[in-house]
């Protein structure tokens, strides 16, 4: 892990901003997306605010997403009121390294509820994507994994391969959790945008939630 | 009965559930009996504005609830309503332990608890304040009522006349 987060900080920190860090090897955030959605159908999938809501939306728009089109740091708190209302459903969180970070705490509310249902993958990157990829701690000196095992949580998994990915995602759709995963994507631009009406959104996906 | 056991029932008798609170001294024994009561489910929050997202997951699975919290924590969570509860039409009921106001000995109180209504009218948040232990129920019931008609949060202040104010050390 140290190994990854230097060699992307190495490429921020110099100025190679041109270059990024794509083709390092690192996990396509669409792509996993993609992976997870057709491997877990059925949960529930709260997707934070920027790039992890844009990328879900791309791999097709079903009613069981919820997407989040502001509140930086709450997917993670959503994802555990919803898992403690809905026990019998799976329910994946989808939140950016920015996201979790601007409200750590969750971590810690999170593992002392212990949800067993609840998914939390933060796709980090190191950088605030959207508002021009200015680095946040990930990119130097802070580990999430580290943070959640340090705030509770007992399932922690880090990964920076797809092929980790695909392994271990088995491992958190069938293990008891709360789990949190920590992948360590590229910066790819996220291609599509969900609809913008939040009421929509909310209703639709209760209309789900009601029918499970 | 005291204005606790009145609130107590009244949750319970509205199903707000999922009780969501950063502590509070005003706020403990509400606390404690909803710990010691199989029918709801605590959520002990690091910040005030989690419970905005806890409540709105809650809600998105069909359940009710509350946060409790004092004023101070009405502004950790102003972001979390602006942008998540009003737009999504997310209902619950915020129980707020007013500070800054009669009988107030810290003067980091004052500011915070004189701007909860201009920021809750700003926001257009309906507001309300428990004065007398005898309205307590009437306006418990009253509040709920109105956040799941409007689909918006509403509070209620716990006013230092009812609940006294905190003793200067």
């Amino acid at each position: 892990m140290n190994g990854v987060r230097n060699q992307v900080t190495g490429d921020k920190a110099v100025g190679n901003e041109g270059q990024g860090i794509r083709d390092k090897g690192l996990i396509n955030r669409l792509e996993a997306t993609r992976y997870l959605v057709g491997r877990a159908s059925q949960a529930l999938i709260v997707a934070g605010p920027g790039n992890a809501k844009f990328d879900l939306v791309a791999t097709g728009d079903r009613p069981q997403h919820f997407y989040i089109w502001n509140s930086l740091g709450l997917a993670p708190s959503i994802g555990l009121g919803l898992a403690l209302a809905q026990p019998e459903q799976r329910v994946i969180v989808l939140d950016g390294d920015g996201g979790t970070l601007a409200n750590p705490g969750a971590l810690v509310t999170i593992a002392r509820l212990a949800p067993p249902n609840l998914l939390h993958i933060v796709w980090d990157n190191g950088q605030y994507q959207l508002t021009g990829g200015q680095l946040t701690g990930t990119a130097t000196v802070t580990d999430l994994a580290t943070m959640g095992r340090g705030a509770g949580f007992q399932r922690v998994a880090a990964v920076t391969t797809m092929s980790e990915f695909e392994a271990g995602l088995e491992t958190w759709l069938t293990k008891p959790g709360p789990w949190l995963v920590v992948a360590k994507i590229d910066d790819s631009p996220a291609p599509a945008r969900p609809p913008k009406d939040p009421v929509w959104i909310k209703l639709r996906f209760m209309d789900t939630v009601r029918a499970k | 009965m005291t204005w606790t056991d009145i609130v107590f029932e009244r949750l319970r008798a509205n199903c707000l559930e999922m009780v969501c609170h950063v502590p509070d001294s005003v706020l403990a024994p509400l606390i404690a009996q909803a710990e010691a009561d199989s029918f709801f489910t605590v959520v002990p929050l690091t910040r005030e504005e989690e419970g905005v997202g806890v409540l709105t997951g809650a809600y998105l699975g069909g359940r009710r609830g509350l946060l409790m919290m004092q004023v101070s924590g009405l502004g950790n969570s102003v972001n979390g309503l602006a942008s998540l509860a009003i737009p999504y039409q997310i209902p619950f009921l915020m129980l707020i332990s007013q500070r800054g106001e009669l009988g107030e000995f810290n003067p980091a109180q004052i500011a915070m608890g004189r701007a909860a209504r201009p920021v809750l009218d700003a926001l257009d948040i309906q507001h309300f304040t428990l004065r007398r232990v005898e309205e307590v129920a009437a306006l418990m019931d009253g509040a709920i009522k109105t956040a799941y008609t409007a689909r918006r949060p509403a509070a209620l202040f716990l006013s230092t006349e009812m609940v006294g104010w905190k003793r200067e050390k």
